[in-house]
């Protein structure tokens, strides 16, 4: 029988606190807690505790068993959530088919089941109970914590922890001044965002002239991503009444008043019901526990604008008006609600009145900062690994925030900005992560407490883009009253949408500046003045994302569509447009296509087969599934193209100008500026070392992945295009710069690569057996013996060193080859499926390993000393470090050792008179944009200046240097022109059927059987037939053509 | 009666004036617009602005309705004052280039540019009409509608309204679709053709021609295009 009657006096009530707190204890029954809160119910826990309460019954265990449910634990990412006592066990992601094991194994049997404990994100771990979970640990739940304790429906719970114990105390021993002096000696400030100290908040209104007073409870909370406020009404409602009641004491206010939003149906339920429970027990009504003091609480429902938090408009909206901001002074402490002393305090503020009283002023101002005191609950969301609402003691730094509690970002990207406070608050970047978090130093950061939402952003976060969507939200939320606010932000809205457009303009940042002080300082009410911060503080941090955006027309996150257009095409060095190809692909024009891949790339077999694709990293059907096999359409294309014979025109450009242009070095960069300039009529002669053209292509891919003959067919289409090659002619060798400026060229391009090996410093590295991966390499594309033994170690984790080590297994004397890598196979920059390869074939990768001595004798290698490496914690990166295990050093037997770290360019060819400057690499220096070297008229570019990179790369390189080069001969400045990327031609989608749709996935690349790959070079990549091609182009996105102009050219049917 | 300074200046006023009534019965300008002696004071338009409080600790308020107190001060025309109000001309002349009122306003105040999209509108949410109507026309015919950028004027459910007499008040009062401008309409869309400090009408007419002996202030006359001489004043006002 539930007791309830009403209480008369302060010491019945302790009476029945005692006994509460008596029955609770005396309670031995098993509980399942279940978090119920919104977001919890959301993901399905009242369909758990269904399945829970008919397995509890089924099992007939009603009198040992009980379901207990409650609001949000705080931890949205393992919603639903469970928790088992006694036996502090913590289950996440509970299913309702779960209920059986949970009740049968674990509630009655004690067994733990693994798979619903959390794992933590970082290590690994899997912590049994709540307070081990990372999540926990470093919170101080000072106010949230009681959540997990009550039924909400229940104020009989909240009795039993104690709740109403602090009314019952200021009731009998403290005076209302009493009661405001300890506020104030606590030093808490208002949760609401700004502040400001509630005690003094509090003395005010209580001085104020009148005897209506009135005190309000805002919880209008809405900020996106920010819910600590409705956690703490659904979950805890009498702990937010209490803490009103006593307020109203303090301030002498008969009438209170709740305003929430219509939008938490479950806070107003749940508050509702505690406040009629709350008057059935004389907690709130006439002459509350005989005390003679009267308070009724009403509720106010708000129809959800956010300008409502703001008191003065909140007041205008209780009041029945339009909610919009008035002029204060006068205060609301002065003239507020009904033009009476009003007090408003926010949900989190009330709800730790009781813990002050409870606990004393000196124990509360002993947590947290100086001038900030107590903890804070913030609603940690975005790029998080554990989303939850967190509470923790003022002054923790935010990277214990984001890192210790949040567990980090996920899928290990960089964390790049925090966004606190809300739509008014600022971004703040990674130098600020050791911030401790107080009102003041947030405030000075450029950020604001507000009312503690936190929103984290990782690399792929945009900043010109979120100070758009803040923006957005705030054109449409600001009350429209002051024109700084309606207007300014308006504007500011329009240009930061232009230059994410791609049509910013010089100006429009210091006009940005400019518009956004104006509004700050012209601004009415809270909102307008704050309007302004996310542009402010993310033009403080992130200005060069502003300027990229406007002089360069690049979102360096890929996020802002007009100017991205397709992310394939819009990453490709090269400006391949990836998207347009596979679009005639999939509608089986495969001439169109391969036109348009010629059209821009003149060694489109080659990278077919070799580039490192950023297309398909970048590739939007990666985000919610696989990247479409962009490489291997282009593979699919070329290979057509020879197989039918479909040859790019020969036809020898006309040399329209007497220039001559010297490139020096045939690979990738040589070829690619040769034949840019040759296309513009310009008589290009390129000199190459080697005794064949290609560089790299030719000498540092093996051919198993680039057979000679398909390198061949691209490198003679360039050469007929009317280039004269001459091998084995090196620079310093055979010839100088001035000579080439001597026999008549009018312009040099230096693209001599990066072939010379970098050292590994360890000792013995000189000994017999110890090769350099570019060499064996090199030896191996030459057709020459290979020096190999019969066990070869590679040192390294890039492509080099699997090449070496997939050459290495192919040659006819080995028998075991390692590679030996400092890392894990998650860090290693080679190509995943490279690895798959290498593995296949039997290669033995050692991670987390160091080569630390090479073991020798008779002046042979005998084998390799090494020490074991463990990865240690996460760097600022978001990947962890290596760091040596002491003591762990052991040996690996073998004969050859082969390193494949990495290399650097060679140009002991240059000599004073050159006047040409290298870095301390050993790279050249030529200027960004022009790539013009010190010397008049020599230029460079590929590998010789950027050390080694990708083919890809040195072809972009080369394009834009044949620009450069040709202005040069024209007698022009150079200036590159930056422009959003779109395609030439909009190519009109294809239909696909559901079945299609639901099947859609990448296919496996078809490859040559290891035992078919053994002890040869056959290219071991196969291709995909026709309609495998077709199948996969029909699974692209098509995002060139959500752009305007997309929508436009196909007619705005797509959405 | 209460203390206070303004630029300075130590004043007294009247309990429950706004720093607004206190300047101007000092005679000190500060320029309105969305504020009307016979209308309850409104803070929308922004252009009253003045700092209140002492450095580092000011901010900046409208006076139409920040009512003084004791040892308040106040300036009315710092640098801070200047250029928001100057922005806030701006906004203004954006939304609504061609009322002569607004354009009267930026010669005034020295708004040489106009850096936003002008969207043409007729009204820039002054609220001069809605309290017209209702304050002195006891109809509330007319009201606010929307939020934020979609804010506008209109009758309920935007349909003929059975209050309205058709007095016409609100239009008479409205700063931004009655009295139009008919100046030079240059791509800037800031007009500056009357009333720019200085006497640019003198230009076409001299004091005795101009027939409210009032040349270059009232903006009736308009200056004829002397391209030579703009560019020299342009080059002095840098």
């Amino acid at each position: 029988m539930k007791n309830t009657n009403k209480i008369k006096s302060t010491s019945e009530l302790k009476k029945i606190i005692k006994k509460q707190k008596e029955r609770s204890k005396s309670d031995d029954k098993t509980k399942l807690i279940v978090s119920a809160g919104t977001c919890g119910q959301a993901r399905g826990s009242m369909e758990v505790i269904d399945s829970l309460n008919k397995t509890i019954k089924k099992e007939k265990l009603e009198d040992t068993v009980q379901v207990k449910v409650t609001g949000c634990h705080g931890f949205c990412e393992a919603e639903p959530n469970i928790i088992l006592q006694p036996h502090d066990i913590f289950y996440q992601h509970v299913q309702p088919e779960d209920a059986e094991a949970i009740i049968k194994e674990t509630a009655v049997n004690n067994k733990i089941l693994d798979r619903l404990l959390f794992t933590d994100p970082a290590s690994g771990e899997k912590p049994k109970s709540e307070e081990n979970i990372s999540f926990y640990k470093k919170q101080k739940r000072l106010v949230l914590g009681d959540n997990v304790k009550i039924e909400p429906t229940e104020i009989n719970d909240y009795l039993s922890i104690g709740g109403y114990g602090s009314l019952a105390k200021v009731l009998d021993t403290f005076s209302p001044e009493d009661v405001i002096e300890i506020v104030k000696s606590s030093q808490i400030r208002g949760r609401g965002g700004a502040g400001f100290p509630t005690g003094v908040k509090w003395g005010f209104t209580r001085k104020a002239k009148g005897d209506d007073k009135y005190i309000i409870c805002n919880a209008d909370e809405g900020d996106p991503g920010a819910y600590m406020d409705r956690s703490l009404m659904e979950g805890n409602p009498h702990r937010v009444l209490e803490g009103m009641i006593i307020g109203a004491y303090a301030i002498g206010a008969h009438e209170g008043y709740i305003y929430i939003r219509e939008e938490y149906p479950l806070a107003l339920n749940n508050i509702k019901l505690a406040i009629n429970e709350a008057k059935k027990r004389g907690l709130i009504g006439k002459n509350i526990l005989g005390s003679g003091f009267d308070l009724e609480i009403n509720i106010s429902k708000g129809a959800g604008a956010f300008v409502c938090g703001e008191e003065t408009a909140l007041i205008a909206s209780i009041e029945g008006k339009v909610g919009e901001p008035r002029q204060r002074p006068p205060f609301p402490a002065v003239e507020g609600l009904f033009r009476k002393p009003t007090n408003i305090n926010n949900v989190e503020t009330w709800a730790n009145i009781s813990l002050i009283i409870d606990k004393g002023p000196e124990w509360y101002s002993q947590i947290g900062t100086k001038k900030s005191k107590g903890t804070k609950i913030f609603s940690l969301v975005g790029k998080i690994n554990n989303t939850g609402l967190v509470e923790v003691p003022m002054g923790i730094t935010l990277r214990e925030i984001i890192f210790d509690i949040g567990g980090g970002i996920p899928g290990g990207k960089k964390f790049k900005a925090v966004q606190t406070g809300g739509p008014s608050g600022g971004c703040l970047p990674a130098e600020k992560l050791d911030l401790p978090i107080d009102y003041e130093s947030l405030t000075q950061a450029g950020s604001i407490m507000g009312s503690g939402g936190m929103i984290v952003m990782d690399e792929n976060t945009c900043m010109v883009d979120i100070a758009k969507y803040f923006l957005n939200f705030l054109r449409d939320e600001s009350c429209g009253k002051c024109l700084s606010c309606r207007e300014g932000v308006q504007r500011m809205w329009e240009i930061v949408n232009k230059i994410t457009e791609g049509k910013g303009e010089e100006g429009d940042i210091e006009l940005l500046e400019e518009l956004a002080q104006a509004v700050k300082d012209a601004s009415l009410c809270g909102l307008g003045q704050t309007a302004a911060n996310p542009v402010l503080s993310t033009l403080r941090y992130f200005r060069e994302e502003y300027e990229e955006h406007i002089r360069k027309k690049k979102c360096p996150a890929l996020v802002c569509k007009e100017i991205v257009s397709a992310p394939c095409q819009y990453t490709c060095p090269i400006d391949q447009e990836a998207s347009v190809y596979i679009a005639l692909t999939a509608r089986g024009e495969f001439k169109k296509a391969v036109d348009i891949i010629r059209k821009e790339n003149p060694l489109p077999t080659v990278l077919g087969r070799v580039c490192h694709h950023p297309c398909e990293s970048n590739c939007r059907a990666g985000e919610i599934g696989e990247p479409i096999a962009i490489r291997s359409i282009k593979r699919f294309l070329t290979d057509w193209a020879i197989e039918n014979d479909y040859k790019p025109s020969s036809e020898t450009k006309p040399h329209k100008k007497d220039y001559k242009v010297a490139v020096i070095g045939a690979g990738p960069a040589g070829l690619t500026a040769g034949y840019y300039l040759n296309q513009k009529g310009v008589q290009v002669t390129i000199f190459e070392s080697l005794p064949v053209p290609g560089g790299m292509l030719a000498v540092g891919i093996p051919e198993h992945r680039l057979p000679k003959d398909k390198l061949d067919f691209d490198i003679q289409n360039i050469l007929n295009s009317g280039i004269t090659l001459k091998t084995n002619t090196a620079l310093g060798k055979d010839f100088s710069i001035q000579d080439l400026f001597d026999k008549g060229f009018n312009a040099v391009y230096i693209a001599t690569g990066a072939h010379k090996p970098m050292k590994m410093g360890i000792q013995g590295e000189n000994k017999q057996g110890v090769y350099q991966g570019v060499k064996i390499l090199r030896l191996a594309n030459l057709g020459e013996e290979l020096p190999l033994g019969e066990k070869v170690g590679i040192v390294g984790g890039g492509n080099a060193a699997i090449d070496s080590a997939r050459v290495a297994v192919r040659d006819k004397n080995t028998k075991k080859v390692y590679i030996l890598y400092r890392r894990t196979r998650k860090e290693m920059p080679a190509y995943e499926d490279e690895i798959e390869s290498a593995l296949e074939e039997g290669i033995d990768i050692q991670y987390l390993v160091l080569p630390k001595k090479v073991l020798s004798k008779n002046g042979k290698v005998t084998g390799v000393e090494c020490i074991k490496m463990k990865l240690g914690d996460l760097d600022e990166s978001g990947r962890r470090r290596p760091i040596p295990i002491e003591g762990s050093e052991f040996t690996i037997e073998l004969d050859t050792l082969i390193s494949a770290i990495s290399e650097q360019p060679d140009t002991s060819y240059l000599t004073p008179d050159d006047n040409i400057k290298t870095t301390k690499w050993d790279s050249l220096i030529v200027d960004e944009n022009t790539f013009s070297t010190d010397q008049k008229g020599v230029f460079a570019g590929g590998d010789a200046v950027t050390g080694p990179s990708t083919v890809v790369e040195a072809m972009s390189m080369g394009k834009k240097a044949a620009q450069s080069i040709f202005h040069y001969l024209e007698g022009k400045t150079y200036s590159p022109e930056y422009k959003i990327s779109r395609p030439s031609m909009y190519v009109e989608p294809v239909e696909l059927t559901e079945e299609e749709i639901e099947e859609a996935k990448r296919p496996e690349m078809p490859k040559l059987s290891v035992k078919k790959r053994h002890k040869n070079f056959k290219e071991v990549d196969l291709g995909f037939n026709e309609e495998t091609v077709i199948k996969e182009a029909r699974r692209c996105l098509r995002c060139e053509l959500e752009t305007e102009d997309g929508k436009k050219a196909i007619g705005g049917e797509n959405d | 009666m209460i203390n206070l300074t303004i630029n300075g200046l130590e004043v007294k006023a009247e309990e429950g004036w706004t720093i607004l009534e206190t300047a101007k019965f000092y005679g000190l300008e500060i320029p309105t617009l969305c504020y009307n002696e016979g209308l309850s004071p409104y803070g929308g338009c922004r252009l009253c602005l003045v700092e209140v409080g002492e450095k580092p600790n000011t901010k900046m308020v409208s006076s139409c309705t920040f009512p003084v107190s004791e040892g308040l001060v106040v300036h009315t025309d710092t640098k801070r004052v200047v250029q928001t109000r100057k922005m806030m001309i701006e906004l203004m002349l954006s939304v609504a280039p061609n009322s002569k009122t607004i354009q009267d306003l930026a010669s005034k105040f020295g708004v040489t540019q106009m850096r936003f999209k002008p969207r043409n509108e007729e009204c820039i949410l002054c609220g001069l009409c809605v309290r017209m109507c209702a304050e002195q026309m006891d109809a509330k015919a007319i009201g606010f509608q929307n939020r934020g950028y979609k804010r506008k004027i209109s009758t309920p459910f935007d349909v003929r309204s059975e209050v309205c007499r058709h007095c016409g008040a609100c239009m008479y009062i409205c700063p931004a679709c009655e009295l139009r401008c008919h100046g030079p309409n240059p791509d800037t869309n800031v007009c500056n053709a009357c009333l720019t400090m200085d006497p640019t009408c003198l230009d076409t007419y001299d004091e005795l021609q101009c027939w409210m002996y009032d040349a270059g202030r009232c903006g009736t006359c308009v200056r004829e295009e002397d391209e030579k001489k703009e560019a020299s004043q342009d080059s002095n006002k840098k």
